[in-house]
C-alpha cells in the first residue's frame, strides 16, 4: 500500500514536472554554412573579396517555442552569424497571443516584414539562392525591431489572405556599405498584404519611419580645413576630385555631409526624424516544379543624406527531380533629387544590376546544397563608372 | 500470447507489404461524428498545408500526418499536396522560424491515425483504404 502511495506521488510529481511538457516545447533550427569568391576585388558585394571566405554567409539558428495555455506561447530565436563574429543574438523573442484561431498579437522582438523573403530570410532551406539577392533585399541591418504585430488571415472562397500590421522602435548600429552607423528609427510602422489562390501569390507592404542618422562633418571638415605647419590648406575645395581624395577612408555619409556643406545644403543632408518610406510588391507563382516570383521595392526618404533607390527582381526556377535550376535578374538605381542638393547626392549614387545562375540539390527531405554565380555589373558606384566581376557562392543549407 | 501478438503484428506488416505493391487506395477520414459529408481535394489540401483551419461548417479542422516513410503518407504528399518531401519541408520552414504554422502532427500509422481520428471529430487524416472501419468517414479517396 505504502509501495503504491509513493509510486502514486512520484506520477504525479513526474506529471507536474517541466519533463512532462517537454512535448510542448518546439526545438526547431536551421544552419547555412557559404563560402564564396569574388573573380575581382574591384566589385564589393556581400563582404566577399577575390579570396575565398566561408564567414560571410555562414550562421545557425536555434528556435524555441513552448505554449504557455491555450492562447499564448512564446519563441525565441537565437542566430550566431559568421558575418558578426558568431555573437549569438536574438532575432526574435516574441509573446504570441491567439486573439481568436485567425488572429495573432505579437509582442517582443520581431523579424521586420519588408520583403517577400523577409520572414524566413536566414533559413537558407526554404529558397532556391545561395542568399536572396542582397541588391534587392538592402534594409539587413534593420531586420529586426522591437514592437508589436497582429496577423489576421482570412479566406474568401479558395482565396487565403492576411493582413499583418507591426509598430516598433529600431535603435542599433547600422551597416552601410562597410560603414558603420548609429540609427534610429522611431514611430516605425507598416502593413502587409498578401493572398493565395492555388499557384498564385500577391504581396504587396508599406512601411515607414522617423529616421535619424548619426552622419556629420565634423570630422571631415577637419580634414578638408586643417592647415599643415606652413598654414597651407591642403585641399583645393574647389577641385571635386582633390576633396574626393581627402576623404577617402572616412565615412561616406560623414564626406557627404562636408560636400553638402561647401555647397551650402548642409541642411537637406541632415536625418533627424526625417521620414522614410518604403513599399514593396510582389507576384508568385509556384506550380511544384515551376517557380517565378517578381519583386519590386522602393526606397524614399525625405532627408537627402540618402538617395531614393529602386529595386526588383524577376527570377524563375525549374525543378528536375531532385534538383532545381534558376535565374535571377536584379536592377537596383538611385533616384536623385533635382538641383544642388542632387548633384551633391550624385557624390553617392549608385547603380547595379546582377544575373544569377544557380543549381539547388535536395541531398535529402531536410538538406539542399547550392551553388549559384553572380555576374555583377556596378555600372556608376558613387557617381563614377564601376566595375563589373563574378560572385562564385556555394552553400549548403539545413533544417532541423 | 506473446506469440500471437508478433504473430498478427507481422500478419499486419505483411497485409501493409501486399497492399503497397498493389498500390493501394488511400482514404481521407474524419470521426464518424464529424459532420461534413466528403471534402474535395482543395480543401484537403489547404487544410494540410495550415491555410485554413476549419471545415465547410465552420468547424475546427485539425490535420494528422503518418510518420515519414509511411506509404500512406508518401502517396498522399504526391497525389493530394503534389509536393516532395523536401518541398514540403521548404514549406514549412518558411512557417515554423516565423511562427505562422506548424506542420500537422505526425501521429504514428494507419491503425493509429484511425484511432486518434474516430476519437475527436475535429481531426482529419489519410490512411490506407483497408484500414478504414465504422469508427470512421471516409471523405475522399484516390488511388
Amino acid at each position: 500500500m505504502a509501495l503504491k502511495k509513493t509510486a502514486l506521488a512520484a506520477a504525479v510529481l513526474l506529471a507536474s514536472s517541466p519533463l512532462a511538457y517537454a512535448n510542448d516545447l518546439k526545438i526547431n533550427g536551421f544552419i547555412n554554412v557559404t563560402g564564396g569568391v569574388l573573380s575581382n576585388d574591384k566589385i564589393s558585394l556581400d563582404g566577399y573579396d577575390d579570396n575565398p571566405s566561408f564567414d560571410q554567409g555562414t550562421l545557425m539558428g536555434l528556435q524555441m517555442s513552448k505554449k504557455v495555455n491555450d492562447s499564448t506561447s512564446a519563441t525565441v530565436q537565437l542566430v550566431s552569424r559568421g558575418s558578426e563574429d558568431y555573437k549569438t543574438e536574438a532575432s526574435w523573442a516574441y509573446i504570441t497571443y491567439a486573439l481568436n484561431n485567425d488572429t495573432d498579437i505579437r509582442a517582443g522582438r520581431l523579424r521586420t516584414p519588408f520583403f517577400y523573403y523577409s520572414d524566413f530570410l536566414e533559413v537558407g532551406y526554404a529558397f532556391n539562392w545561395v542568399r536572396p539577392p542582397s541588391s534587392v533585399y538592402r534594409l539587413d541591418g534593420l531586420s529586426s525591431i522591437t514592437g508589436v504585430d497582429i496577423t489576421h488571415r482570412f479566406n474568401i472562397g479558395n482565396v487565403d489572405g492576411s493582413v499583418q500590421v507591426y509598430t516598433g522602435r529600431y535603435n542599433d548600429d547600422f551597416a552601410l556599405n562597410g560603414d558603420i552607423y548609429e540609427v534610429e528609427l522611431r514611430n516605425a510602422m507598416g502593413a502587409v498584404f498578401s493572398l493565395n489562390q492555388g499557384n498564385f501569390g500577391a504581396r504587396v507592404s508599406y512601411h515607414q519611419a522617423d529616421l535619424s542618422f548619426d552622419a556629420n562633418s565634423l570630422v571631415t571638415n577637419r580634414i578638408l580645413t586643417t592647415a599643415d605647419i606652413n598654414g597651407n590648406i591642403g585641399v583645393d575645395l574647389t577641385d571635386p576630385t582633390a576633396v574626393a581624395d581627402a576623404l577617402k577612408g572616412s565615412r561616406a555619409l560623414d564626406s557627404l555631409s562636408s560636400i553638402a556643406e561647401l555647397r551650402g545644403v548642409e541642411a537637406d543632408f541632415i536625418a533627424n526624424k526625417d521620414k522614410s518610406q518604403f513599399y514593396q510588391a510582389s507576384l508568385s507563382w509556384d506550380n511544384g516544379s515551376t517557380a517565378l516570383i517578381a519583386e519590386w521595392t522602393g526606397l524614399k526618404h525625405d532627408t537627402a543624406l540618402l538617395n531614393d533607390d529602386t529595386a526588383w527582381l524577376v527570377s524563375a526556377a525549374q525543378r528536375y527531380g531532385d534538383a532545381t535550376v534558376h535565374l535571377t535578374y536584379t536592377v537596383t538605381e538611385d533616384d536623385l533629387e533635382s538641383g544642388l542638393v542632387g548633384q551633391v547626392q550624385k557624390n553617392a549614387q549608385s547603380e547595379e544590376n546582377s544575373i544569377i545562375l544557380g543549381l539547388r540539390y535536395d541531398y535529402d527531405s531536410s538538406t539542399a546544397l547550392k551553388f549559384d554565380i553572380q555576374h555583377h555589373d556596378e555600372k556608376l558606384v558613387g557617381g563614377t563608372k564601376g566595375d563589373s566581376g563574378f560572385l562564385y557562392t556555394v552553400g549548403m543549407s539545413l533544417v532541423f | 500470447m506473446t506469440v500471437l501478438k508478433s504473430f498478427s503484428k507481422l500478419l499486419i506488416a505483411l497485409t501493409l507489404f501486399i497492399g503497397a505493391l498493389a498500390q493501394a487506395e488511400v482514404a481521407v477520414i474524419v470521426s464518424a461524428s464529424n459532420g461534413n459529408g466528403s471534402l474535395d481535394k482543395d480543401t484537403i489540401e489547404r487544410i494540410f498545408l495550415g491555410k485554413t483551419a476549419s471545415f465547410a461548417d465552420g468547424s475546427q479542422a485539425i490535420p494528422v500526418d503518418q510518420n515519414e516513410g509511411n506509404a500512406a503518407r508518401e502517396a498522399f504528399n504526391d497525389k493530394v499536396l503534389g509536393k516532395s518531401s523536401s518541398q514540403l519541408k521548404a514549406y514549412w520552414s518558411r512557417l515554423i522560424f516565423t511562427g505562422k504554422g506548424t506542420p500537422p502532427k505526425e501521429s504514428g500509422s494507419d491503425a493509429d491515425v484511425v484511432a486518434l481520428v474516430a476519437k475527436n471529430p475535429n481531426l482529419v487524416g489519410y490512411v490506407d483504404a483497408a484500414a478504414v472501419d465504422g469508427s470512421v468517414k471516409v471523405v475522399y479517396k484516390f488511388q
